[in-house]
């Protein structure tokens, strides 16, 4: 007995921390290519995650585009259905986004990208000064023009325009610089859209 | 004088063989109930429930009450261990004659502390991997994580992991890695997504767009929850950079740009990281001849692992799984056209103590054997 009980306290004490025991935040340098968010479990894969926001690009009226030459697409992932990289190595990049509906409406969507890049929300007047249209086939596309504050300056160009029920969305993002370099290609990739 | 008395009838209660039969009837009991509770609940809620809980509770339908209704796997294994110690230090003699069930008692208590070591101490994950493909991490299937990453480097992304035990009850994360602490406005364990409808709360990213239903999780096997949270990144100032919603279900990370540095949000199953790599070189789904009944499953991997200086191929098949850095890789199933396998990765300090457990047993058993027949014969011959 006198043998027994102490090993067996000392024991159980052992499993009663490990099972208390806040589970810890971790981290980890994980190499570019094998990051694997949602890799293995993204929409489409054949695993059902129920009612979720992704959608069927297919499914979706489509709208056709020409990159300016030099310019590369690769396929999206998940809800992004095109990447375009500008030549030349430009720390900037391009997405392409649709949503079915409004997407939560123009302001809410500007003042997402203002937040993107730390800005202040702004208001319906604020949204109406900043807006730029370009013509294409596909119709009246609005730009945005921003650029964040602070001594790292990143510019964030984005376009909407929309096709029946689904909302477009194209975004030029990275370095002030490299993105002012790579504007004029995005701007000629918005006005050749053609539904 | 009172004390004392009190104290061994307790004894004498607690190592009394009616404990035994007591604690061994409810023990079956409890196996037969987790055996039908796993059609609706699946395998591991049913265990946890009626086998690694010190109680049974019950909630009547639509109420928030829990009744504990039966002693729970625990407490039944851990009587019996009580039990089982105190029968063999009060009642059986230290001599060679009772070496043996000496022997089996210890390894019946080592298998009672393996159950409870293995319940509180292992980590079950699954690696899929296709053909081809190399991973040095498998995935939590039933937790998850919100995951933080500077994605600024053009090689390599600094993740920050934080698990959702943390979001169901912090109110705020912070970790010396992130210029930001995350506030978490909400995390459902389960919930639909969808566009329109009720604002969900979020002022950034894709989910400024939708609304969340939260719903019940589900737990059967091959279910899948969708996890929902609602973090605000804010900075030491104070200033928001936004509530971002956060779920499994949307497939792309979200990000900002904060001072030149960009981040991404995502909310994934959980991962565990390993040191060393597994590729798949080929994965086989035998049939037997002429059906389509299978026969076995096996993939064929190449390990590397650098710090153990590790560089071979290894066959894992159905009982035949491979065992490296404190984990055990199970072949558990497959996909898209058998050029997919899924490894059930555990990891579980105490495996071990069964096989000794069993081993004590079957010599214990052997050694009192031995003695009975040797006193049967003596006794026969005299």
């Amino acid at each position: 007995m006198r043998t027994f009980l102490p090993s067996f306290v000392v024991l159980s004490s052992v499993f009663l921390t490990a099972a208390c025991g806040e589970e810890t935040i971790t981290r980890a340098r994980v190499p570019k290519e094998a990051a694997p968010a949602a890799e293995a479990h993204g929409p489409g894969d054949g695993h059902d995650h129920g009612d979720h926001a992704g959608h069927d690009h297919a499914a979706a009226p489509g709208l056709k585009w020409t990159l300016p030459s030099g310019w590369k697409e690769t396929p999206g992932t998940g809800m992004r259905l095109a990447t375009w990289t500008p030549p030349g190595g430009l720390k900037t990049e391009g997405t392409v986004v649709s949503l079915p509906g409004d997407s939560g409406g123009e302001l809410a969507n500007v003042n997402r990208w203002r937040g993107q890049i730390g800005l202040p929300p702004t208001d319906e007047a604020g949204m109406k000064a900043a807006r730029a249209t370009v013509s294409s086939k596909a119709g009246p596309v609005a730009v945005y023009d921003l650029t964040s504050e602070g001594e790292s300056k990143t510019r964030l160009i984005a376009a909407v325009v929309k096709t029946g029920d689904t909302t477009w969305f194209f975004k030029l993002m990275g370095e002030a610089a490299a993105t002012e370099s790579a504007r004029p290609g995005f701007l000629a990739a918005l006005k050749s859209l053609t539904p | 004088m009172r004390r004392t008395d009190a104290l061994s009838r307790l004894v004498d209660a607690l190592s009394s063989l009616k404990l035994t039969l007591a604690c061994l009837a409810l023990l079956m009991v409890l196996v037969v109930a987790c055996t039908l509770a796993q059609v609706n609940l699946g395998i591991h809620l049913a265990v946890e429930r009626y086998i690694r809980s010190f109680l049974v509770w019950w909630s009547p339908e639509g109420s928030s009450l829990r009744v504990p209704i039966f002693p729970g796997g625990g407490l039944a294994g851990g009587l019996l261990l009580i039990n089982l110690l105190l029968a063999q230090f009060r009642r059986l003699e230290l001599s060679w004659r009772k070496a043996g069930l000496w022997v089996v008692h210890v390894g019946l208590a080592l298998l009672f502390i393996g159950e409870f070591a293995t319940a509180m101490l292992q980590v079950e994950s699954n690696m899929a991997i296709e053909e081809g493909q190399t991973k040095s991490f498998s995935e939590d299937y039933r937790r998850m994580e919100v995951v933080v990453t500077d994605a600024t480097d053009k090689e390599f992304d600094e993740e920050t992991a934080i698990p959702d035990s943390r979001l169901e009850t912090a109110r705020e994360v912070s970790d010396p890695a992130l210029p930001f602490k995350l506030v978490v406005r909400a995390y459902h364990e389960n919930a639909a997504l969808s566009m329109g409808g009720a604002p969900s709360g979020a002022t950034a990213g894709v989910g400024a767009g939708m609304s969340v239903t939260p719903q019940h999780p589900v737990t059967a096997d091959g279910e899948q929850n969708t996890a929902v949270a609602l973090v605000e990144p804010v900075l030491k100032d104070g200033k928001s950079l936004g509530v971002y919603l956060l779920s499994n279900g949307l497939g792309a990370p979200q990000g900002f740009i904060h001072e030149g540095r960009s981040w991404k949000l995502a909310l994934r199953l959980r991962q565990y990281r390993h040191p060393f790599s597994l590729t798949l070189k080929d994965f086989k789904h035998d049939r037997y001849p002429g059906t389509n009944i299978p026969k076995n499953f096996s993939s064929l991997v190449r390990l590397k692992d650098p710090a153990a200086g590790d560089d071979r191929d290894v066959l894992i098949y159905m009982n035949s799984p491979l065992r490296h850095g404190g984990l055990t890789f199970y072949q558990a199933s497959f996909g898209k056209d058998d050029t997919l396998s899924v490894l059930q990765v555990v990891r579980n300090p105490a495996w071990t103590l069964p096989y000794v457990s069993c081993v004590l047993v079957s010599l214990g058993l052997l050694w009192h054997f031995g003695v009975m027949l040797r006193k049967s014969l003596s006794s026969r011959s005299a």
